[in-house]
């Protein structure tokens, strides 16, 4: 390429009509015909420009006519020769700049691309870090829940041990001394009725504060209060209290048919367990009380059977009840958090939530199969060791 | 670069009167036309606005015939000095063989100098040259004006760099302005000296090319 400062020919500077021009008017001020061209003749003198010799000048009828219409040209060149100059400076650098534009164009689409990207990243993170603090506000909101299940039970097992325990001891003593009354009484039949009546009193006070211990120590099992973190548990024992605690909730209409088997112990948590088992339990003692308020339901007994076994070493716990099932349009939600299908403030959403997370964190499943007005089957696969 | 053509035995070299605006470029170069007669000497082709600021460039060709019948051109120009027209700056820059620095004296200018000399340095590298090895002669113009800045101080300032000692001048009354140019031509000399041979086979020595290319109207053209 040509640069704007190269020296510029005759032909670059005039066109040839423009040269032709030239000669007839230059011929016409000279007494001879002049003519202007690249080659040299024998009476031609040059014709410059920036000390270049672009052309020679022949013809006209004296060399100073000659050197007279050369000055002319050479004074006439000069003004093309500055607009030429000027206009390929001008070409120059604009395509100069054309080129830097072209090349920022270039790294700007390169770096709106690449901060199109970051910003899709940005949204991927925003979701994740959405789901953690989701997961952990409810991890948070579950783990209050239980501590302030555990204290309520420590308050109240504290409270009501000293109590019973007295109770029950001197229970047994007022026993003995119906007996010893018994010995001194005159044998009558108004005194023997009183005195049996009096130990039957006694005897079912006694099953009465024993029933009340019992309760105390299912609910320490329940919260474990004395174990705060993973140990050996027994899934009999931990399903056994919560069936009681749901027995003693609900009363005696509520069937709960049990049929364990003897299962090995498995490292876990014990109050995370429990409240599961106790959440998948009481959805069935829900099912089945909203089933037998069903028109034309209520001959129909309740049943929750609790079952273990173990395949594989894999313990299955499964909870089954005949109750009112899950709709089949909401069977996707169940295990969404704050999904309920409870009226409002009956429930938190949080029950199948939390027992699929504790499940998993077991390194276990959990399976749900249900038809609607027939009953819901849930199955928790648990590994051993 | 240099620009030789070894079939004409012709060998152009490329001048570069570089500054901040209104520093006197221009007039250092129309100073040049009218005060040198050199060997041979072209027609100054000034291209400004309606205000007399240069728009483009100007150019001044001068030249000189070595015994080798070497025909020697140099091609002085100025660039504009106005922030603006920097790409024309860089296009005019581009091929330079030397840069004469032309500053302005004033106190109020010294900002302005320092500008123009940050952006000679970026330009010129943007072009693939070295500032540090470029020939290149730095002038103080408008010594005449009052409010500038000392010449000790000036001196000082720019003693520890490869262009001391700088050149005072006062363009506007031709004063300083052949000087400047004698300095630059002889620290080209060495550079083109060095390329193409100039003394030893075309027979032109430092103080012929000097002499030639800046004899001054009054003084005798040997």
């Amino acid at each position: 390429m040509r640069n704007f400062e190269d020296d510029p020919t005759l032909e670059d500077l005039l066109t040839r009509d423009q040269l032709q021009r030239l000669n007839r008017t230059l011929s016409a001020l000279c007494q001879a015909p002049v003519e202007i061209g690249i080659n040299r003749k024998p009476t031609s003198v040059a014709l410059e420009f920036n000390l270049e010799t672009v052309g020679w000048l022949s013809g006209g009828s004296s060399d100073q006519e000659r050197l007279a219409a050369a000055d002319l040209v050479s004074f006439l060149m000069m003004f093309v020769a500055k607009y030429r100059l000027a206009a390929n400076l001008h070409h120059d650098t604009t395509e100069a700049s054309y080129a830097e534009l072209q090349k920022q164009n270039e790294a700007l689409k390169a770096s709106e691309a690449r901060y199109r990207i970051l910003s899709d990243q940005l949204q991927e993170k925003v979701e994740e870090q959405v789901a953690v603090i989701k997961q952990a506000q409810m991890d948070l909101y579950e783990s209050a829940r239980l501590r302030s299940v555990g204290q309520l039970a420590a308050g109240v097992a504290h409270e009501i041990n000293n109590p019973i325990g007295f109770i029950s001891s001197n229970l047994k003593v007022a026993g003995e001394y119906v007996n010893d009354l018994r010995a001194q009484l005159p044998q009558t039949e108004q005194n023997r009725e009183l005195l049996d009546d009096f130990a039957d009193l006694i005897g079912e006070s006694s099953d009465g504060t024993r029933r009340i211990a019992s309760i105390v120590s299912d609910l320490k099992t329940f919260s474990s209060i004395d174990q705060a973190d993973y140990t050996q548990c027994d899934v009999n024992e931990l399903l056994s209290s919560a069936v009681h605690l749901l027995q003693t909730e609900y009363g005696s209409d509520l069937e709960i048919i049990e049929k364990p088997v003897e299962l090995p112990t498995i490292s876990g948590h014990p109050s995370r367990l429990s409240q599961t088992f106790y959440n998948l339990l009481d959805n069935a003692a829900q099912a089945v009380r909203e089933r037998r308020q069903e028109p034309g339901a209520e001959s129909r007994a309740g049943r929750i059977l609790v079952k273990t076994s173990v395949d594989n070493d894999v313990i299955q716990v499964v909870i089954q009840d005949n109750g009112c099932g899950i709709a089949e349009n909401i069977r996707e939600q169940v295990f969404d958090a704050f999904f309920t299908s409870r009226p409002v403030g009956a429930g938190t959403g949080l029950g199948l939530t939390v027992a699929r997370d504790t499940v998993r964190a077991h390194r276990g499943t959990i399976q749900i199969d249900s038809r609607e007005g027939t009953g819901t089957r849930v199955t928790l696969f648990l590994p051993v060791g | 670069m240099a620009d030789h053509s070894a079939e004409n035995n012709r060998l152009a070299l490329k001048v570069v009167f570089y500054g901040p605006a209104l520093s006197g470029k221009t007039t250092n170069l129309m100073q040049l036309h009218s005060l040198l007669n050199p060997q041979r000497k072209g027609e100054l082709m000034v291209l400004e606005t309606r205000d007399d600021r240069t728009l483009f460039f100007d150019m001044l060709p001068i030249g000189l015939k070595g015994d080798s019948g070497l025909d020697l051109r140099l091609k002085l120009y100025t660039v504009p000095g106005q922030v603006q027209h920097d790409s024309t700056r860089k296009a005019v820059l581009s091929r330079a063989d030397a840069v004469v620095f032309v500053a302005d004296s004033q106190t109020s200018q010294q900002d302005n100098n320092a500008n123009a000399f940050g952006n000679l340095e970026e330009n010129l590298e943007k072009v693939g040259l070295d500032i540090d090895t470029l020939p290149m002669a730095v002038q103080f113009n408008k010594r005449d004006l009052p409010g500038v800045v000392g010449d000790t101080e000036l001196q000082q300032r720019w003693a520890n760099t490869p262009w001391a000692p700088l050149q005072m001048a006062s363009a506007l009354n031709g004063k300083g302005v052949i000087e400047t140019f004698r300095v630059l031509l002889d620290r080209l000399y060495t550079e083109v000296d060095r390329e193409f041979a100039l003394q030893s086979v075309h027979g032109i020595d430092r103080d012929t090319f000097i002499r030639q290319l800046s004899a001054a109207s009054e003084e005798s053209c040997a």
